[in-house]
């Protein structure tokens, strides 16, 4: 396969890092930006542990992995930095991929190695994805299956993308939100459409086909989680269930362990069901007003996840700035990018420092991280409304300017210049 | 094809009921029922006392350097139920505390209870409650009942439940039914009575065991009405209760002689120790203590030599330890240990630790009582991953 030199060269230095010792890496895997309870490394390893001695992992309330990730890593090969470290790889190579199916580029070398070094770079080189997967936090074989679904989509390959979407639903349910515009990638095209908008082109009729064969794919992971833990069920409510209920209110730089830690019981069920379905309402719409373009409705989806996901952690914002990386043709329309990158920062810089205070020194409290959180919610959100701008802006297209002179016929006189813009459609 | 399917039907369905019936046996025979185990546990397995947490309330109502004796009486007491289990947090100590650090002390934060001042009882871990005026008549019947005010914190409540066993022990000046509280006030007989009456009514013990070293002491006990309390008193009506022995340096009198001798009972007692009460008022000598010690035990219905010394004086936990195999079926890691849950060691049934170095697994619902067998569990394993492995072989070599 054809790939940039930074592609070998970043990861090379990837599997350096998960083979070399590094001494801070006990720390990050106590990290609560870095993991939360439903992707921590730690309990993890306690699941597999629980599951070598006899022991139902999941009465305990303290896993929430899925069973298959039990299965594979008790059986196949054990936890290794290496396999983290491999994900990230499988990651940019998709990312690349991607780029290619959407400029309608075949295997051909040379075309814009510069463009592809910054598209390995900006996934493999973030801070936001690198540090949760130095973490071996799950969250990466999430990004990663995320990833590959849409390389496999954009790509054209049926069964692999409803598959690779599949196994990423069935290890956080949250990644539903997918389905359908990769369900339309899969029935249009992923090429750029954004400037030339137009009613959806696709067949729709084969979608119900299709999310039947999502659906098939879906059972049999399902039966095959059924099958390591002897047919009992308790891993949905462990797993899936634990984005639905919030088990666990563990402080991540999400936004919704705050509000659940101060409800009272009686107003649990109803905002658990506003804050899950706040994030189902952005399907339709966003799917809808870029039918024209379902690869950046996608990438828009993922900009929802990273910023309002029940259990978020760094990883999720940060695979929605890494593949901002693949659609150039918006930067120019983005309105505050260095805003969004300052508030990036802040969050990134504050979050740490607040909670080492909280929890660690005992000298701040909750509403001290949960403000960090908060701007981390803003600069996510102004990432999303910024993308969304440009996605749409950029169908407006650039304005030529005419200028006139308005000349009075009966008395010959200039009577000034009248300006106007002509938009011109591209 | 239908019609040989429903030829199938009968055969099917009796399958089915076999296999259902199989299940349900295996799964009803594999632990032992969880009614009789809670029994077990908080039957008790030495005394059939029924109690489960151990308070004591310990008294000593004189001040003054003159009163040493007293405030070791009840230091001495309190040394012992600590060494015997039970914790500060089950302990209300009300003493006037006026002797460790008074200015005649020569051993200065020091009280001792024998001449040759070998051990100290005041030292720097005691806890005492109630201290100086704060140890009236008004605060004990209140500790004793309950009725305190909401501001009274925690560690000076007899937070006591119908499990609790209580040890109240009750030193200084008394008389014919009255105890003198710090030389303004007296309790009478009647009062402690009424107070333990109002505990009884409002399930504030399961047993009581009174002791009370004053003079005339037997009769402090005397009106006492309510199930469920041993009394003992160091003297009868009409006699003194005398103190042991005085030590020079000191210079007063530093222990009475019916508490002297019950300490030094108590020294022989550790917490697995299987010594009745019967055995303790056994030990009283008339002769040696100087007075007659009464036992009043018709108001308490467990037979005496049966009734433990630590049932009162230690508060001792009683662990049970489930051999892991009984639990899970699994003698992976520890298959030497054969025992059945029900079956009690003879010789310690109250270790305060007795926990065997098992993993201690959680009880299996009886649905899943084969879910995580070692057996089976790499064959599940490795057919899950066959499973996964043969779907995503399939999605890239077939479609």
């Amino acid at each position: 396969m054809n790939t940039p030199p930074a592609f070998s060269f970043l990861v090379c230095l990837r599997l350096l890092l998960a083979v070399l010792p590094l001494p801070g890496q006990n720390l990050l895997k106590h990290d609560h930006q870095l993991s939360s309870p439903l992707t921590s490394n730690l309990r993890l390893k306690e699941g597999l542990w629980l599951l070598d001695n006899n022991i139902d992992p999941y009465t305990g309330g303290s896993f929430h992995h899925s069973p298959l990730l039990l299965s594979v890593f008790s059986t196949i090969v054990p936890p290794l930095p290496i396999i983290w470290a491999i994900s990230d790889a499988v990651g940019a190579w998709a990312l690349l991929r991607i780029w290619h199916a959407r400029q309608g580029l075949s295997f051909q070398k040379g075309t814009r190695p510069n463009v592809e070094n910054l598209i390995t770079s900006v996934y493999l080189l973030n801070p936001y994805l690198l540090l949760p997967s130095l973490a071996l936090s799950t969250s990466t074989f999430e990004n990663t299956l995320t990833l590959l679904a849409l390389m496999f989509a954009s790509q054209g390959k049926v069964s692999s993308a409803l598959l690779a979407i599949a196994f990423a639903v069935h290890l956080t349910s949250s990644s539903i939100l997918l389905l359908l515009p990769i369900l339309m990638i899969l029935v249009s095209s992923p090429v750029s459409h954004l400037a030339s908008p137009r009613p959806f082109h696709g067949n729709l009729k084969r979608i119900p086909f299709l999310f039947g064969e999502f659906t098939l794919y879906w059972l049999v992971l399902v039966g095959a989680a059924c099958i390591i833990t002897g047919g009992s069920w308790s891993w949905v409510r462990a797993s899936w269930g634990a984005t639905l209920t919030l088990p666990d209110l563990t402080p991540n730089p999400g936004l919704w362990w705050y509000f659940f830690t101060e409800m009272f019981d009686h107003f649990r069920p109803f905002f658990l069901m506003v804050f899950s379905v706040h994030l189902v309402i952005y399907i339709l719409p966003i799917c809808i007003k870029f039918q024209h373009d379902p690869l950046y409705a996608a990438f828009l989806l993922i900009g929802v996840l990273g910023t309002f996901k029940a259990y978020l952690t760094l990883a999720d914002p940060g695979l929605f700035i890494s593949m901002i990386s693949i659609f150039p043709e918006v930067h120019g329309y983005l309105r505050h990018p260095i805003i969004t990158t300052l508030l990036h920062l802040h969050a990134a810089l504050l979050l740490p420092l607040q909670h080492v205070l909280w929890v660690s020194e005992g000298r701040g409290n909750a509403n001290f991280y949960y403000a960090a959180s908060l701007v981390m919610g803003m600069a996510g959100g102004a990432g999303l409304v910024d993308a969304c701008w440009a996605g749409m802006r950029i169908a407006v297209g650039d304005a030529k300017e005419w200028v006139e002179e308005k000349v009075d016929g009966e008395k010959g006189k200039d009577e000034g210049k009248v300006v106007w813009w002509e938009v011109v459609q591209q | 094809m239908f019609s040989m399917r429903f030829q199938l039907l009968p055969q099917a369905c009796l399958l089915l009921l076999t296999c259902f019936i199989a299940w349900a046996v295996g799964s009803s025979g594999y632990s032992a029922p969880a009614g009789e185990r809670v029994a077990d546990f908080f039957g008790g397995h030495d005394s059939g006392s029924g109690h489960t947490n151990n308070w004591a309330v310990l008294v000593c109502a004189s001040r003054y350097w003159f009163n040493y004796r007293h405030m070791a009486n009840a230091l001495g007491m309190y040394r012992t139920v600590k060494r015997l289990g039970i914790p500060d947090s089950n302990i209300i100590l009300m003493l006037a505390d006026d002797v460790a650090c008074n200015a005649r002390n020569k051993f200065a934060g020091s009280v001792y209870a024998e001449a040759g001042r070998h051990l100290d009882l005041y030292g720097e871990n005691i806890e005492v409650d109630y201290r100086g005026y704060e140890v009236t008549v008004e605060n004990f019947i209140r500790l004793l009942t309950g009725r305190v005010d909401p501001s009274m914190p925690r560690s000076k409540r007899l937070l006591t439940d119908d499990h609790s066993n209580i040890f109240v022990y009750m030193t200084g000046h008394g008389g014919n039914e009255f105890l003198k509280f710090q030389d303004q006030e007296e309790i009478s007989a009647f009062d402690i009575a009424d107070a333990f009456e109002q505990m009884w009514q409002k399930k504030r013990y399961n047993q009581i065991l009174f002791m009370i070293d004053t003079c005339q002491a037997n009769t402090m006990y005397s009106q006492i009405y309510s199930p469920n309390i041993l009394a003992t008193g160091s003297s009868q009506i009409e006699e003194n209760s005398y103190s042991y022995e005085n030590d020079n340096d000191i210079g007063v009198s530093v222990i009475d002689s019916y508490t002297h001798y019950v300490l030094k009972f108590m020294e022989g007692i550790n917490k697995t120790s299987q010594a009745s009460m019967q055995d303790l008022f056994d030990s009283y000598d008339p002769v040696k203590i100087y007075s007659h010690p009464g036992i009043r035990s018709d108001l308490f219905r467990r037979p005496l030599d049966k009734t433990l010394i630590t049932d009162f004086f230690g508060g001792v936990a009683q662990a049970e330890a489930f051999p892991l195999q009984d639990i899970v079926g699994s003698s992976n890691h520890h298959g030497n240990d054969p025992t059945p849950p029900t079956s009690r060691k003879p010789d310690a049934p109250s270790v305060p630790v007795a926990l065997s170095p098992t993993v201690v697994s959680l009880p299996r619902l009886t649905g899943e009582t084969h879910a995580w067998d070692n057996r089976w569990k790499e064959a599940r394993k490795w057919t899950s991953i066959f499973v996964v492995g043969c779907l995503i072989s399939w999605v890239s070599f077939v479609r």
